[in-house]
């Protein structure tokens, strides 16, 4: 009820609708069905869905309820096709199909794949996945351990298990795929392990790789050939990916692809971010360190870049650039642009041209003060040099910290109010840079970084933002960092749930939370709607604590004791009041 | 005797204790009266014919405990410069950026709430770090010097050495909610 009040005292809220905005890429299946893991491959999380709206949603009641039987963060979101969810759990990732045409939802199939449980120390940030895609009758998804898979959807059984990554040098695998042109495209994990990052596409038939590309190193790695067009001047010459690191540093830079994969078929581009560089201590490593912390669009079919851009270059503060990339156009300066909105760890808000590469906008959306702008002709941040790590130097009050403006929640676009709704953190950080070795399979890191709430005392707000005047509309802060996605419906009910266990309701124009209801447990993964064959729409989101941010409650370690050091349990000392470890899902209808 | 042979040592009395067990629980199966002494029906099942690699049966009676096993003792207990300088080593062996500042928890789980997932004895810990533990705990027998490693231990047990984390009372001080 606090967080009600203090919306309807926000005097930044007011009815707003930006013109002419829309998603890229509309989804051409049924408007009932969720087959991706943001819905499309605009990643908009947007529903032509309407039946729960803002006059009736505070009717929504729990429909039904099933356990996944994994106590970890449960990040991503179930998908539905043909009257069937499939579910994915965290490690040892799991999948069911249940079946929504019968009462009680029996069982289709469950599937374990083989997977090293060894991959559990590896991961950094709990042992979470971000779901699965569907598509031409199966499931594809991957495994902690550094496998890709593909499941028939009728039967449970597994196509193909492809090796993808290498476990020994810390190499896990939690993002979601995606399929493109009969593609499944996956991506690393292990930037704070020292691997080095990469891209994949594998053929959906066979599970065949038809490409592999790397984000640091020469150019025949990072696929940086003929079809590569630096926007910026900076960025122009050849193999950028060795050239702006010292030595041979980069054959640890990290620069993984943990986050979320976007695509537009018109251009047949891919994007996608990458992660920090290794390690955080950047003295070892001077140069821009490209292509860490950076967006990137790829040919589809080859993997080719076709270009690049980093929001952080020689990133000093953990700042990945793998948040989502979400494919909308926009009207700007009179025209309409085929944009791409990404809300940065940085705590920056880029509107860039998604055919070029041009950074349009970039404007903070989060308390900040580790950068005064973004040079719009070099789309270089400026640095405030008393917020810039160095060895033998104590900072304070870094803001964002290292978890970012937002991190892997994904925010979600209306084409109904042309904004976006987006899931945000409010913490700085102090930083100390420490000496660091690499050895392989352990992390690499080399940093000390204590987080605190930011400017305001609250830790996090779900925000609506129009990208294309970098304007926050208004803003539902809360008392725990936004670690859900977001969910846009056409019944201009927007959905996002909480670290302290509510899923909450909120009307898409005026911020107003209409409704809430206290899962079982905090929510990391993000919320999905779907018509059921009863011709009812449910909403249905995971409620399973634990992700980078819950990841100490995950864990069960103890929490409130006055000799915690813990960093969640300096920057969240209050959480496991509130809720407790947990793996559920909740399915919602009127 | 090294540490190595010791372990060795042990796990091979470990394997005669259970073939051992075997015998006895088919024989109560069979309802064949417990034999008071030693029987030849308890001797170890070998597939060959030479003398037992390891006997312990003059002490060994169905029915009674086992035997105790080896228990690894740290040199280092209680020597306050062995757990600086295995505070040193956690972060030199990247253990700090798995287990937590002062061991508090991160990606791998806390060593300062006295909650042992494999056991604290000092046996036990300098197990988990000499072999690795299949949850993802790696094996640095191989990287690590045994008398390194058991400083590693002196510095771990001693995070959680006199703290009481059983209860977690979220009334009274508990820090509240900020924000709103």
């Amino acid at each position: 009820m606090l967080a009600l009040a203090t919306a309807c005292s926000n005097p930044e809220r007011s009815p707003t609708t930006v013109p002419g905005a829309r998603i890229a890429v509309p989804r051409d299946g049924p408007a009932g069905e969720w087959s991706m893991p943001a819905g499309d491959y605009s990643n908009s999380r947007y529903s032509e869905l309407d039946q729960i709206t803002a006059e009736n949603v505070k009717g929504l009641h729990v429909a039904w309820a099933f356990s996944t039987g994994v106590l970890r963060g449960h990040e991503g979101a179930p998908l539905v096709v043909n009257n069937t969810m499939y579910l994915v759990t965290p490690y040892p990732n799991v999948s069911y199909a249940l079946d929504l045409t019968q009462e009680g939802q029996p069982l289709k199939w469950k599937t374990r794949p083989e997977n090293a449980q060894a991959a559990t120390g590896l991961a950094c940030c709990d042992v979470v996945n971000r779901g699965a895609t569907y598509y031409d009758g199966r499931i594809y998804y991957n495994l902690l351990d550094g496998h890709t898979v593909a499941v028939n959807a009728s039967d449970g059984t597994v196509a193909w298990r492809t090796a993808m990554g290498d476990l020994s040098h810390g190499e896990t695998i939690t993002m979601a795929p995606i399929v493109a042109r009969g593609k499944v495209i996956v991506g690393s994990s292990g930037g704070e392990m020292g691997v080095r990052g990469w891209i994949a596409a594998l053929d959906a038939k066979t599970g065949k790789q038809l490409w592999r590309a790397y984000n640091v190193g020469p150019d025949a790695d990072i696929k940086a050939g003929a079809r590569y067009t630096a926007f910026y001047p900076q960025n122009r010459g050849p193999n950028q990916g060795t050239s702006s690191w010292p030595g041979e540093s980069w054959k640890v830079g990290g620069a993984t692809v943990w986050g979320w994969i976007s695509y537009d078929p018109a251009l047949n581009l891919i994007y996608h971010g990458t992660s920090n560089p290794g390690p955080w201590n950047g003295v070892g490593r001077p140069g821009d360190n490209k292509w860490s912390a950076a967006i990137i669009a790829r040919d589809a079919d080859s993997g080719e870049i076709v270009w690049a851009f980093q929001p952080t270059p020689h990133d000093l503060w953990d700042y990945d650039a793998v948040n989502e990339n979400i494919l909308v156009d926009l009207p700007l300066g009179g025209t309409t642009r085929k944009a791409l909105v990404h809300f940065d760890r940085n705590g920056f808000a880029y509107t860039i041209d998604r055919a070029t590469g041009e950074v349009i906008l970039a404007k903070a959306y989060v308390p900040m003060n580790w950068s005064t702008g973004v040079d719009l002709k070099t789309g270089r941040p400026v640095l405030a040099p008393d917020k810039v790590p160095a060895p033998g130097k104590k900072l304070s009050q870094i803001c964002p910290s290292l978890e970012g403006g937002k991190n892997q929640q994904p925010a979600a676009f209306s084409p109904r109010t042309g904004l976006f709704y987006v899931p945000t953190n409010n913490l700085c950080m102090d930083f100390e840079t420490r000496d660091v070795s690499y050895i392989a399979g352990t992390p690499y890191i080399g940093a000390n970084a204590p987080e605190v709430a930011g400017p305001g005392g609250y830790r996090g707000e779900f925000i609506a933002w129009d990208a294309t005047t970098g304007r926050k509309l208004w803003g539902v802060k809360e008392p725990f960092p936004v670690w859900s996605g977001a969910l846009a419906t056409k019944g201009d009910v927007v959905f996002y749930g909480t670290l302290d266990g509510w899923l909450k309701a909120v009307n898409a124009r005026t911020g107003d939370v209409l409704w809430k209801f206290k899962v079982g447990s905090g929510v990391v993964g993000n919320p999905m709607t779907y018509l059921g064959p009863d011709g009812k729409q449910y909403v249905a989101v995971y409620a399973g604590i634990g992700g980078d941010m819950g990841l100490l409650i995950a864990g069960d370690v103890a929490a409130n004791l006055p000799y915690d050091v813990r960093e969640r349990g300096s920057t969240l000392p209050d959480l496991a009041r509130w809720t407790s470890w947990g793996g559920e899902l909740f399915v919602f209808a009127l | 005797m090294t540490t190595i042979e010791r372990i060795a040592g042990a796990g091979v009395g470990l394997v005669a204790l259970l073939a051992l067990g075997e015998a006895c629980r088919e024989s109560r199966a069979a309802e064949v009266p417990q034999a008071p002494t030693q029987s030849s029906s308890a001797q170890p099942a070998r597939a060959d014919s030479a003398a037992p690699f390891v006997a312990h049966l003059e002490h060994i009676r169905p029915g009674q405990a086992p035997p105790r096993g080896t228990t690894m003792r740290n040199p280092y207990a209680g020597n306050a410069q062995a757990i600086a300088t295995g505070a040193k080593l956690f972060v030199s062996y990247n253990c700090v950026d798995c287990h937590g500042a002062d061991g508090s928890g991160a990606m791998g789980p806390s060593l300062a709430d006295g909650r042992w997932h494999f056991g604290g004895a000092d046996g036990e810990v300098f197990e988990s770090i000499y072999q690795g533990r299949p949850d993802g705990m790696p094996a640095w027998g191989s990287a690590i010097a045994p008398n390194q490693i058991w400083m590693l231990v002196a510095y771990v047990q001693s995070l959680s050495a006199g703290k009481n984390v059983s209860v977690e009372n979220f009334s009274g001080k508990t820090v509240e909610r900020t924000g709103h």
